[in-house]
């Protein structure tokens, strides 16, 4: 790692373009947060308008499933919390609501379609989740695979969803 | 990508081969723990999946309520990091964040003592 950090240095002093990235390689007063937090408190303060930007910019694949990681993410996450404060305040046990539902005419269909709801953001999340992980890895960036791993994300996620849902 | 753009934004600028020891510095001052902490905790959460299925029984499940409690704590404060601003505004939602997480770690423990456990509420509604 020693190596690496001393041979980028050594690479980047010879390339007179690339000193501009480096002007902030000096320690400054204040710490990237603050510069941030500063950035957002000016601008709020002054009621400037932001500019249109998710909502001028053409949508692409790779665009939508990142926020669909984060959706389902957020939604698995509130779903959870959901069930275990459910947990600690329903006065009867989990048998008993499972029965509930299963007593209420619910036809077949709509077993499987619900099986399918929760499966489709588990699978999803974690596909995608392994993608995220591979490109921790330095793996993947490359543009046309980056839309490769995201069809095979999408297309696991559909079989497995029914494939659960079939179960 | 929300946590990638540093990553991409790296690779484009630099044909210094290694560009990863930059990119992963930036994004480990974003990111609210460290990187290296929070793909742990997915790697592990993942490891997880087969062993409820083969193994189910208390040791999995209250590993279970650890590991998904703590991914989505993290998980959620990333979501905060981009999305709310000012000291003020963050500390409250990052408190915010501990005490639903640390409810929910409460409640899904309350549920594997009290109640038939993780594993076995997940497969329960597959047998109706």
């Amino acid at each position: 790692m020693l190596l690496m950090t001393v041979a980028r240095q050594g690479l980047c002093l010879s390339r007179s373009q690339f000193g501009v990235l480096y002007r902030h390689a000096v320690p400054m007063g204040t710490t990237a947060k603050e510069e941030m937090n500063k950035f957002w408190a000016k601008n709020t303060q002054l009621n400037r308008p932001v500019s249109p930007h998710v909502s001028i910019y053409k949508w692409s694949i790779p665009m939508m499933m990142s926020i669909s990681h984060r959706g389902t993410g957020v939604a698995l996450s509130s779903g959870i919390s959901a069930f275990a404060l459910a947990a600690l305040v329903l006065p009867e046990s989990y048998p008993y609501y499972l029965d509930l539902i299963h007593s209420m005419t619910f036809g077949p269909q709509f077993l499987a379609f619900s099986k399918f709801a929760l499966a489709f953001p588990v699978a999803y999340h974690t596909f995608n989740g392994i993608r995220h992980l591979a490109w921790d890895l330095g793996k993947g960036f490359k543009i046309p695979e980056v839309y490769r791993s995201g069809y095979i994300v999408i297309a696991l996620t559909v079989l497995t969803s029914i494939g659960l849902a079939a179960m | 990508m929300y946590s990638c753009a540093g990553l991409i934004v790296y690779q484009k600028n630099q044909d210094v081969e290694p560009f990863q020891m930059t990119a992963r510095r930036i994004h480990a001052a974003s990111s609210h723990s460290t990187v290296s902490s929070s793909r742990a905790a997915s790697k592990h959460w993942m490891g997880m999946a087969p062993d409820a299925y083969l193994y189910p029984g208390p040791l999995v499940e209250y590993s279970i309520a650890a590991a998904l409690t703590l991914h989505g704590h993290w998980g959620i404060g990333q979501v905060l990091t981009d999305y709310v601003y000012g000291d003020v505004k963050v500390k409250l939602a990052k408190a915010g964040v501990l005490l639903l997480s640390t409810a929910t770690f409460f409640g899904l423990c309350y549920f594997n003592y009290h109640d038939v456990g993780l594993c076995k509420a997940v497969a329960m509604p597959w047998q109706i």
